[in-house]
């Protein structure tokens, strides 16, 4: 019976593969030319040439990446406003993408110990909140931490200005950029940029961390409680590393999103502390026209992005083969 | 070792009663099989021993302390789960030698005593490994040797034997036993099969319900039923229902005779039961049934035979395989006054 049965498989299932192999050639076609072909343009154009006032031509020079590394008129000056854009591209996306895990971690974990109807409910709502843009979220932030209108009315007129001046705070506050000599401010700042950027990335954060804390066995933890591990230890000797993998996956995930961001970069960060990717859409739509370096800027972008997560790729393997 | 003491456990899950009203007395270095069907409040019952769920009410003490709102973590009991709860991010000697970690014992010490505890079930080649790379019984062992890592005043087992196959599970039962024996570790494991319990427990505590039904050795579980339902769930019997007479039972048109006498009064409903290598083909005495074979099962050592009677069917388990026997065959089975246990029968049971 089991001998008929396998001798049967093999000629049952290569059937249906075998019927449309055009098809499939032809599909496939078509999604790889529809993936590659904008990305191979953006490579290729990073080695063209600006044309001034008159946009740009084929060519093969890595003056746009040389202009990124160590600025336009190297050797004879060397200027890295093109790297400090990266730098803070990346030290942006690292904060709030840690920052949006850190605080949907333990949210999560509650979440999962709750009944499965107010978990689903939840869900719901965190699912529907990814549905607003960007936009949206950052005028609603831009409209909350604006100077005349949002936090910082509140603080002045319920009195917490004063009270931050009484106790010295507000000169902390002032050294970290977050008060001009009158009131508390949050626009421009690095405090208002990493904020929104992680509250943008939040929702996914939790349902990235869900699937991996709501398949977390209670007995792991109950076992490591009859062991005698008092709440703290629990949480960092059990569920933090069962955990592991997924927390640093989620913030990778969140840090290569956060890495392209662009709207709340541009509504909340200083001038001088904008990111590649705002330089990015400058060089190519906005005030400098230069698509051929805006290409390049892209590139490096794509492959810092990548950098990091072959980087996350190589940790993860060593941890495991410990 | 001092004993374990529960007195008047009981736990509510909202209008639900998990566990009813449960006082126990287990003796140090006992080990007490919780028995049970699946339902039965009996993995409740250990997760409170466990500190792992607070009773609603009553109190559990160990050596006259009461530890009844201790916390798990600050009660050493070591527990085997159902699942066994290894830690996946640990390997085998990591997972045994987890307790001493977390209680700040050096590391080499600590993984001195891991190899000692992995010797003892017979995993010391596997320290290394991964939790993953190991088979169900080989699981069993790292997480018994793990919950005896700290020394545990109370060993408890939640179903251990659950995932293993048939054939390593009763090795298992053997060798538990064996381990728990040596270490005269106070010990209790719950199951619902009941061979399990027979196997290794000194007392069996019979639940059902929430409620405790029983409790004493496997042998007077077995032997000496105090209800129908454990004289139902530990071993095989047959029931037959009837009324008081004057000390003895009327089933139908017979009289049967018990000793020591049924202590009911005259016309009370009652239950009895027999188990099946208790009654027996032929002879002659008292408490002759007359029935009819409608089923033999030979199984080698043991003969099942299934007989219709006229107060209903029952099974005699026969060792004696020399009377040949045919369905259909008329045959007469006796009920040996004194292996028939009588228990009163509830009335709305009659109507139902």
């Amino acid at each position: 019976m089991t001998a008929v049965d396998n001798a049967k498989a093999p000629l049952a299932t290569p059937a249906p593969r075998a019927r449309w192999p055009l098809g499939s050639l032809a599909m496939a076609l078509v999604v790889g030319f529809l993936c590659v072909t904008p990305f191979i343009l953006v490579i290729v154009i990073s080695f063209g040439q600006k044309i001034e006032g008159a946009g740009w031509e084929w060519a093969f020079t890595f003056a746009n990446y040389q202009r990124f590394f160590v600025g336009a008129l190297w050797p004879d000056e060397v200027t890295f406003l093109h790297l400090q854009r990266l730098y803070y591209a990346l030290y942006y996306a690292v904060l709030a993408s840690v920052l949006a895990v850190l605080t949907a971690f333990p949210f999560t974990y509650l979440l999962t110990r709750l009944s499965r109807r107010a978990q689903s409910i939840w869900l719901v709502f965190i699912l529907a909140s990814l549905s607003l843009s960007e936009v949206f979220i950052v005028m609603g932030w831009d409209v909350l931490l604006s100077n005349r209108s949002g936090l910082p009315m509140l603080f002045e007129v319920s009195g917490a200005t004063d009270w931050l001046k009484r106790t010295g705070w507000f000169e902390v506050l002032r050294e970290w950029g977050l008060a001009n000599p009158r009131n508390v401010k949050f626009k421009t700042s690095e405090f208002a940029t990493i904020l929104t950027m992680s509250y943008l990335v939040w929702p996914y954060a939790v349902i990235l961390l869900y699937p991996a804390l709501s398949r977390l066995d209670p007995s792991l933890t109950e076992a490591a409680r009859t062991m005698g591990a008092g709440p703290a230890r629990v949480m960092t000797s059990v569920i933090l590393p069962t955990v592991k993998l997924s927390l640093i996956g989620a913030t990778l995930l969140l840090f290569v999103f956060l890495l392209g961001s662009y709207v709340t970069v541009v509504v909340f960060a200083e001038p001088a502390k904008q990111t590649t990717a705002v330089a990015v859409y400058e060089s190519v739509r906005g005030s400098t026209l230069d698509a051929p370096f805006g290409a390049a800027q892209a590139v490096i972008l794509l492959v810092t992005a990548a950098g990091f997560l072959a980087i996350a790729q190589w940790l993860t393997k060593r941890s495991e083969a410990r | 070792m001092s004993g374990l003491s529960l007195k008047y456990i009981r736990k509510n899950y909202g209008d639900v009663r998990a566990v009813d009203n449960v006082s126990l007395e287990l003796q140090g270095g006992a080990l007490t099989a919780l028995l049970g069907p699946s339902g039965c409040g009996k993995t409740t019952l250990l997760r409170m021993i466990a500190g792992l769920e607070d009773p609603s009410a009553g109190s559990i003490s160990l050596g006259g302390r009461d530890i009844t709102r201790l916390p798990a973590h600050k009660r050493k009991f070591g527990m085997v789960f159902q699942s066994f709860a290894l830690f996946p991010h640990l390997n085998v000697s990591d997972n045994v030698s987890y307790a001493l970690t977390i209680a700040g014992t050096p590391r080499g010490q600590a993984a001195a005593r891991a190899h000692e505890l992995l010797d003892l079930v017979q995993l010391s080649a596997f320290a290394e490994r991964r939790i993953g790379e190991l088979s169900g019984g080989q699981r069993q062992r790292v997480a018994i040797a793990r919950a005896l890592a700290q020394e545990p005043d109370v060993f408890l087992l939640d179903e251990p034997m659950s995932a293993l196959d048939a054939k390593l599970r009763e090795d298992m039962q053997v060798e538990l036993r064996q381990l728990q024996q040596r270490l005269g570790i106070t010990t209790i494991v719950v199951t619902h099969d009941q061979h399990e319990a027979m196997t290794m427990a000194d007392q069996i505590v019979v639940m059902s319900q929430g409620r405790v039904e029983q409790m004493g050795t496997p042998q007077a579980i077995y032997h000496q039923p105090e209800n129908a339902f454990v004289a139902d769930f530990i071993g095989k019997a047959n029931f037959f229902d009837g009324v008081i007479a004057a000390g003895q039972v009327r089933l139908g048109d017979h009289l049967l005779q018990i000793t020591p006498p049924a202590n009911f009064i005259d016309g009370s409903p009652v239950r009895i039961a027999i188990r099946p290598e208790k009654a027996a083909l032929g002879g002659q005495g008292a408490n002759l049934l007359p029935a009819k074979v409608t089923f033999v099962r030979d199984v080698g050592p043991v003969r099942d035979i299934h007989l219709e009677t006229s107060v209903g069917p029952m099974i005699v388990a026969d060792s004696d395989n020399r009377q040949p026997l045919r369905i259909g065959d008329v045959v007469q089975v006796s009920l040996p006054a004194a292996a028939i246990h009588v228990f009163p029968r509830l009335q709305d049971k009659v109507a139902a």
